[in-house]
């Protein structure tokens, strides 16, 4: 799903410059549940938002779904980003004055979905990730744990082949944390969604199929905690 | 989705839309009611100006304006107005004959204009000879229906014209010209028939009228006039064809308008109109920087925010449509309001006038006319309508650019702390 090759990212100034990424190479299937650890500035959330499409890499080259994205222009990506990716942002990102359901429906109303299904597939995505009593809430109404949960539930209510999530439990207490990832691992359980985060935290890693380790912006180990198909943990691990 | 995210977030800071709307709803409903009371104003102006001695077209000798003696004159004056009826068959007309004579009375004497007029047709149509100008005596025209019981024809005369002679109702007084003929100087005794006041010092001090016949007869210039007076009900742009076809027409003669005949009086006028489309640019610079400000605010404030719908897959397009949105229903809601107010304001003064003289403690003289007391309100449509659309279209103009470069935030912005 997922291709790079010789990824580097370098942020430039007048006066200094900082190479964040260093020749990553580096393929994501489809369904894996993977994490991306490491420190911080070791360039996760650049490695995430070049995946993403949200940033281009300075070099190398990057094939999303096979297709060279390089050259594509901006509404060629956002068009992408709309029918391919979901995202869940670490600040939970929804608009402020759209309700939980207003939110999740939002992406589905840029790709052209009917009010109709919009609607309804809106409404079964927050009771499958348990806010359908919520959603008409406006997000300073929800918790934070609330929030995120309808930030999923707009990420994937698309039917999305991935979602990325950039530190999504990092603003979350331990209950949330642990409920928002359930919520997840099952969704990549049942409807083979591709996951990618970026974390530091344990209990992201214990739970990822896959972990690939970033440091100074190369990947230093990668390693393979369990099958890549889904709900079948297997102990496995790749240096 | 896009007009609910434009009117929420118009909501979203209710004090900072609710100031700029009320902002422009004062500012569009003063621009409405100055305009209409603006043009109300000139079309009072323009009224008694054309009906202080003058006409909405004047046709005269092709040599009159140039050399107004008594060799330039209309021969035959009837026979004009009945081809000029025939082709403009709405017009009232009036036939006057002038001259610059001498009158006295006793041992006082004073130069000034003597206008001989048609004193039946004449009080239809001036101020001068109108009963309501007329403060002692009769108008001409009542005292020429009843001449038979008179000795001499009548003259009407200025208030301030018959404080200088000393006269009062019933004297005599005597005019003094030169005939046509270039013989000796005429004289014709006139009887003080009514005195009128115009608050116009050059009409109530140095003019009279007389009835045209009498003139004629004084002049010995039988069925000649200095002009033909047209009035007319007509709008200023029916008003305009109807004098370049008179012109086309009779192009022996010199026909002129009003704003010809009257320079002083349009001066006025289009230097009055002039700042009213000053105060209405002012209208248009508040209603654009008010607009400004609360978008370039708003989306000051929502960078990250743009920058989240692109990240998840909004167009650029989509996002501008959001921010122009805001300024149009923002735009639209205060024009409505400022419309429905200045329209309140128009109809008060439409129908009860404003009363020039008790706002501002005294009457008010442009261009050369007492302007009345009272003037009404009258709103052009299609200058009203223009006004709405150009201010709808110039929050277009002043919310593009923020839109468009609010559409083209970078989605990284979505992943930056606010």
């Amino acid at each position: 799903m997922i291709k790079l090759t010789k990824i580097n990212k370098i942020f430039a100034d007048k006066h200094q410059s900082f190479h964040c990424l260093k020749d990553i190479d580096l393929s994501i299937g489809q369904g894996e549940f993977t994490v991306i650890a490491g420190p911080s500035g070791s360039g996760k959330s650049t490695l995430l938002n070049i995946m993403g499409m949200l940033d281009k890499p300075t070099s190398g080259n990057f094939l999303f779904d096979e297709k060279d994205v390089a050259q594509f222009s901006s509404n060629k990506l956002a068009d992408i980003r709309r029918d391919k990716i979901g995202f869940v942002f670490q600040a939970y990102n929804l608009m402020p004055v759209l309700t939980a359901l207003e939110n999740t429906e939002m992406i589905m109303e840029f790709s052209g979905v009917s009010k109709k299904e919009r609607k309804q597939r809106a409404i079964e995505t927050l009771e499958a990730v348990g806010l359908g009593e919520f959603k008409n809430r406006f997000p300073a109404q929800l918790s934070g744990g609330q929030q995120q949960r309808v930030a999923v539930a707009r990420a994937i209510a698309a039917k999305p082949l991935l979602v990325i999530a950039d530190e999504p439990t990092a603003n979350l207490d331990s209950q949330s944390t642990e409920s928002l990832l359930d919520l997840m691992v099952s969704l990549n359980e049942k409807l083979g969604i591709t996951f990618i985060f970026s974390s530091h935290d344990p209990r992201v890693i214990e739970r990822a199929h896959r972990v690939i380790h970033l440091q100074d912006g190369k990947v230093m180990r990668d390693e393979q905690l369990a099958d890549m198909s889904a709900g079948h943990p297997q102990a496995a691990m790749s240096s | 989705m896009i007009h609910k995210l434009a009117l929420r977030n118009l909501l979203r800071n209710k004090r900072r839309s609710s100031l700029t709307s009320v902002i422009i709803v004062f500012a569009f409903s003063m621009m409405i009611l100055f305009m209409g009371l603006s043009d109300g104003g000139h079309k009072a102006m323009i009224d008694i100006g054309v009906r202080m001695g003058l006409g909405h077209i004047i046709v005269q000798h092709d040599s009159y304006s140039d050399d107004p003696a008594l060799q330039h004159l209309i021969a035959e004056p009837e026979q004009l107005i009945a081809q000029i009826k025939q082709q403009h068959p709405t017009l009232t007309a009036v036939t006057r004959l002038r001259v610059d004579a001498l009158i006295q009375a006793g041992r006082h004497g004073v130069a000034l204009t003597i206008s001989g007029v048609q004193p039946n047709k004449e009080s239809q149509v001036s101020a001068i000879a109108d009963q309501k100008a007329i403060i002692a005596g009769k108008t001409l025209a009542q005292f020429t229906n009843d001449q038979h019981m008179q000795r001499l024809s009548g003259i009407v005369i200025g208030e301030t014209l018959a404080k200088n002679l000393e006269v009062r109702i019933g004297d005599t007084v005597t005019i003094t010209a030169k005939p046509a003929s270039g013989a000796d100087l005429a004289r014709s005794a006139f009887m003080v028939a009514g005195i009128f006041k115009t608050g116009l010092h050059e009409l109530d001090t140095f003019w009279a009228e007389v009835p045209l016949i009498s003139l004629q007869t004084l002049l010995e210039v039988p069925n000649y006039a200095s002009q033909i007076a047209l009035y007319s009900q007509a709008n200023p742009e029916t008003l305009a064809v109807t004098t370049q076809q008179l012109k086309t027409t009779f192009s022996t003669y010199d026909v002129q308008p009003w704003q010809t005949a009257a320079p002083e009086l349009y001066s006025a006028v289009t230097l009055d109109a002039a700042g009213m489309y000053l105060l209405m640019l002012i209208v248009y610079v508040v209603v654009a920087v008010g607009i400004l400000n609360t978008v370039l605010m708003s989306t000051f404030r929502r960078q990250k925010e743009f920058g989240m719908m692109i990240a998840l897959g909004s167009r650029a397009s989509t996002v501008s449509k959001v921010v122009l949105l805001e300024a149009v229903y923002l735009s639209a809601f205060s024009l409505s309001i400022g419309l429905a107010l200045g329209l309140w304001g128009h109809y008060h003064f439409a129908t009860e006038g404003l009363n020039f003289k008790e706002v501002f403690g005294t009457a008010m003289e442009a261009g050369g006319v007492l302007l009345p007391e009272k003037f009404y309100s009258i709103l052009d449509t299609s200058k009203l309508t223009l006004s709405v659309l150009f201010v709808f279209l110039l929050t277009i103009i002043v919310t593009l650019i923020p839109a468009i470069r609010a559409g083209h935030r970078s989605p990284l912005a979505a992943t930056q702390d606010a």
